[in-house]
């Protein structure tokens, strides 16, 4: 039985949100970052926001942590304006950047002391270095880390003053993948403590394992959220098929098919995406058998952000 | 402030676990000050007259290369920005990483002063003072470090704009190259620069007359600082690639010049351009001030040249000093009139006009000064005063049995603040000396014992010099000439007084009288 999304049918009823942001805009200068960006996010809910480089997205992330001033628009953590209350909103907040943003002779002890000490607090750090698995590298220096061991080291900075909003901006951004599964474990735990979780990634994967509501950013607009498999499927792009034939496809078997969008046929080749993967799969093999040609190789996987996107940009209003 | 402490504390261990910011912030200050010793090893006072130099270079390395390098690399990494996030101020973290800086370069010029005590340079003439001049130096060059940083995207980028400001610094700011060995238009450019005026305090600390009469250097010091603490915080981002607006770029610049400008511009109004008068002068030999004598009567006395046993305390005593103060003119030869003196007890009035006391170097100069009649000492010096007139009578140098090194140890107590240009106490010192002597001797039997003295620099014992601090004084180790050269002008210059024949002075200088060389 799947848990209910925090805003669809079944679920719990909405608490005070962690984040509200209304108007958001960011400009460097003459150059617009982003303009007018709307959303919120509730206690217990994980919004991703995912876009290509230069979409905004860490940007975003700039201003909901305090480190970037808005141009325009406001900016409200677990109920703090976090424009006129700065100090008590990033007190609200537990971040974890991209790079761990520490000095290389630190150990992991000290840096979760000493950002205790910068939030006003004692921080846990035994139990911070349990749950985050950095007994063992307690008191080596940073620069001696792995980098799964400083992502967690990240991710244990991030809870020292026990936030009520996470912001984890590529959390798992180079690390292998038994780091990464690890790290989903971690960010799966937030979400069962009630905590309001924001992540910025380019990982489609990630964002569907891990998100509850996706945003989707191009050139600093929201151009489409929602839950990822109802965004998914509005835009028909969920899964992207390739097959390998063994001998040459004729795209007249396949063309006339609504369930293959985006097809190409490429002799012993045939690509399409697909929002409705078991169907299209069936109907896929019924015209291969029907025509004797054997199938070499599947491989089904969700559509890329830039396939989504393109396909967002191409029909807004998508919302 | 618990913040505050803990960020301070942080980055003092990163900083003593970083190899390189040790090795550039210890190793190279004590490798200058090695090499100053070597290079000035002749001199009779070891490192005391170069300190303003050595702790001048280790607050510049520490504050514009170690505070810029600590802060850019830092920000490179993302540890500025992570800080960001959190809801502790920014000035904490400033504040932190510059009062570990201080500290850290403090250390330094402490482990720089140890060496230089071991090795024999006397403890400084005004050790508070020289605290505080130290801290004034750090504030001003620490200022300097944080615009470094702030204008600097890369370390490499610190090292470019560091040299910029170290090198010139070094050249023609005063710091390596004495203002005294400058062009003139060097001595104009060097009025804009802190150098010259970190050299000139912290050296009154350590040998002259403490910070009295360095309020401008002061002033000029923290105008610096502070033009740079203010370019800071104009300046100031948080992270590499931080965007300003060009408008910011320009009010963080023009702060930051600003001290410069109008410590260098003041300079320049009041007249404070020109290089000081070296320490160490020529004091000239017994040659210089007696007139010599033919020894038709006894030609086989050892002394038939009253001078022949002291006429090279000078060059001995000062070998690598240029010419003196003031141009010394050799006496014209006497006739004979009579065999020298071979003891002090065979020592006459007559003898007494034999000296050319007009050629002593002026009592208001740099050499052998005496204090006028009635001239009172600023209040700073008169504890240090009564303290030397009261330890006088049960110093045991001034005790001993022989009358003349008696009066040759008291004679010390003079010559040593004088040689270390003890600023304000050096000149109040010989009438404290004269009446620890009048009370001990006749002023016929002390006339005899300073004329002998004065002509005989070199004999005697020095021993008395290495305790000084007995009677309230800094000592100085190593070969002592230099001290013997002094305390033959002052040997003269008693004698001039307890004969008439140098009058005690008003305390208000006549017109010709400052005019005096």
């Amino acid at each position: 039985m799947t848990e209910a999304r925090p805003g669809e049918p079944g679920a719990a009823p909405r608490r005070q949100p962690g984040v509200v942001v209304r108007g958001l805009s960011v400009s460097y200068g003459d150059v617009v970052a982003v303009s007018g960006v709307d959303f919120q996010i509730e206690k217990g809910e994980v919004l991703g926001l995912l876009g290509p480089n230069g979409a905004g997205k860490s940007t975003i992330i700039d201003a909901i942590t305090g480190l970037r001033a808005p141009s325009a628009g406001a900016i409200e953590i677990c109920g703090v304006d976090l424009l006129r209350r700065p100090a008590d909103a990033k007190r609200k907040i537990g971040v974890a950047m991209q790079t761990t943003g520490l000095p290389a002779a630190i150990t992991p002890r000290e840096a979760l002391e000493a950002f205790g000490r910068l939030y006003g607090v004692a921080a846990r750090v035994g139990e911070l270095e349990a749950r985050f698995g950095l007994e063992a590298k307690s008191g080596a220096r940073v620069a001696t880390l792995s980098g799964g061991q400083k992502q967690r080291l990240a991710l244990a900075l991030a809870f020292v003053n026990d936030p009520e909003l996470l912001v984890l901006d590529e959390p798992t951004a180079g690390l292998d993948p038994a780091s990464r599964r690890e790290l989903h474990g971690y960010i799966g735990g937030l979400k069962r403590e009630g905590r309001a979780v924001l992540i910025a990634t380019h990982d489609m994967d990630e964002a569907y394992r891990l998100c509850d509501r996706l945003i989707i950013l191009h050139q600093g607009q929201i151009v489409a959220q929602g839950a990822p498999g109802a965004l998914a499927a509005r835009v028909g792009a969920a899964m992207r098929v390739e097959v390998h034939a063994g001998t040459p496809v004729q795209a007249e078997w396949l063309s006339a098919e609504p369930l293959f969008d985006h097809l190409v046929v490429d002799g012993f080749t045939v690509s399409f995406s697909t929002a409705n993967l078991e169907a299209a799969l069936a109907r896929l093999m019924a015209v291969l058998s029907l025509q004797a040609v054997e199938v070499v190789t599947l491989r089904a996987s969700r559509a890329s952000l830039e396939d989504i996107i393109a396909e967002l940009v191409q029909r807004p209003g998508l919302e | 402030m618990q913040a505050l402490l803990s960020q301070t504390g942080l980055a003092l261990r990163l900083a003593f676990r970083n190899p390189m910011g040790l090795l550039y912030g210890f190793l190279f200050p004590l490798i200058f000050l090695a090499a100053f010793w070597a290079l000035y090893r002749y001199e009779e006072v070891p490192l005391a007259l170069h300190m303003g130099e050595l702790l001048t270079v280790t607050v510049l390395g520490g504050a514009c290369f170690g505070l810029a390098t600590t802060l850019v690399s830092e920000r490179e990494l993302g540890v500025w920005r992570r800080y960001r996030a959190t809801p502790t101020p920014t000035w904490v973290f400033v504040t932190a990483i510059l009062i570990s800086r201080y500290l850290l370069i403090a250390a330094a010029a402490l482990l720089q002063l140890l060496v230089a005590f071991a090795v024999g340079m006397p403890v400084p003439t005004d050790p508070a003072g020289l605290f505080v001049a130290f801290t004034f130096v750090t504030i001003a060059f620490l200022g300097v470090g944080l615009v470094i940083a702030l204008l600097a995207d890369n370390v490499p980028a610190v090292q470019a704009l560091g040299q910029c400001i170290f090198l010139p610094m070094l050249m023609i700011g005063g710091v390596a190259v004495r203002l005294s060995a400058l062009p003139d238009w060097a001595l104009h450019v060097s009025a804009f620069l802190p150098g010259r005026y970190a050299v000139a305090v912290i050296q009154s600390c350590v040998t002259g007359g403490g910070l009295g009469d360095r309020g401008f250097d002061l002033f000029a010091l923290l105008a610096i600082g502070l033009a740079g603490f203010i370019a800071g915080v104009t300046l100031f981002r948080w992270e590499p690639s931080g965007r300003r607006e060009r408008r910011t770029n320009l009010i963080g610049a023009v702060a930051a010049v600003s001290g410069w400008v109008l410590v260098g511009l003041l300079a320049h109004a009041q007249g404070r351009i020109a290089a000081p008068v070296t320490v160490l002068e020529d004091v000239g030999s017994v040659s210089d001030y007696v007139a010599p004598r033919v020894t038709t009567a006894r030609p086989d006395t050892p002394s038939d040249v009253v001078a022949s046993s002291a006429s090279t305390v000078a060059s001995e005593a000062a070998p690598h000093v240029a010419a003196p103060e003031q141009g010394i003119s050799r006496p014209e030869p006497a006739p004979a009139v009579r065999p020298a003196p071979t003891s002090w007890r065979e020592v006459t009035p007559a003898d007494f006009d034999q000296v050319a006391f007009d050629r002593l170097p002026s009592d208001d100069g740099l050499v052998a000064p005496v204090a006028r009649d009635g001239q009172e000492p600023d209040l700073a010096a008169v504890d240090q005063l009564e303290r030397v007139r009261a330890a006088l009578p049960g110093w045991p140098p001034g005790r001993v049995a022989d009358p003349v090194q008696r009066v040759r140890n008291l004679l010390y107590v003079a010559a040593v603040p004088d040689l270390l240009q003890m600023g304000e106490i050096e000149r109040f010192l010989p009438a404290i000396v004269l009446e620890r002597l009048s009370a001990e001797f006749s002023r016929a039997e002390l006339a005899r014992i300073l004329f002998w003295i004065a002509t005989h620099p070199l004999e005697g014992e020095d021993s008395a010099i290495g305790q000084l601090e007995t009677a309230g004084l800094p000592g100085v180790s190593g070969p002592t000439r230099a001290v013997r050269g002094r305390a033959m002008l002052y040997a003269f210059k008693l004698l001039g007084r307890l004969t008439g024949q140098l009058p005690a002075r008003p305390d208000t200088p006549a017109p010709d009288a400052a005019a005096q060389p």
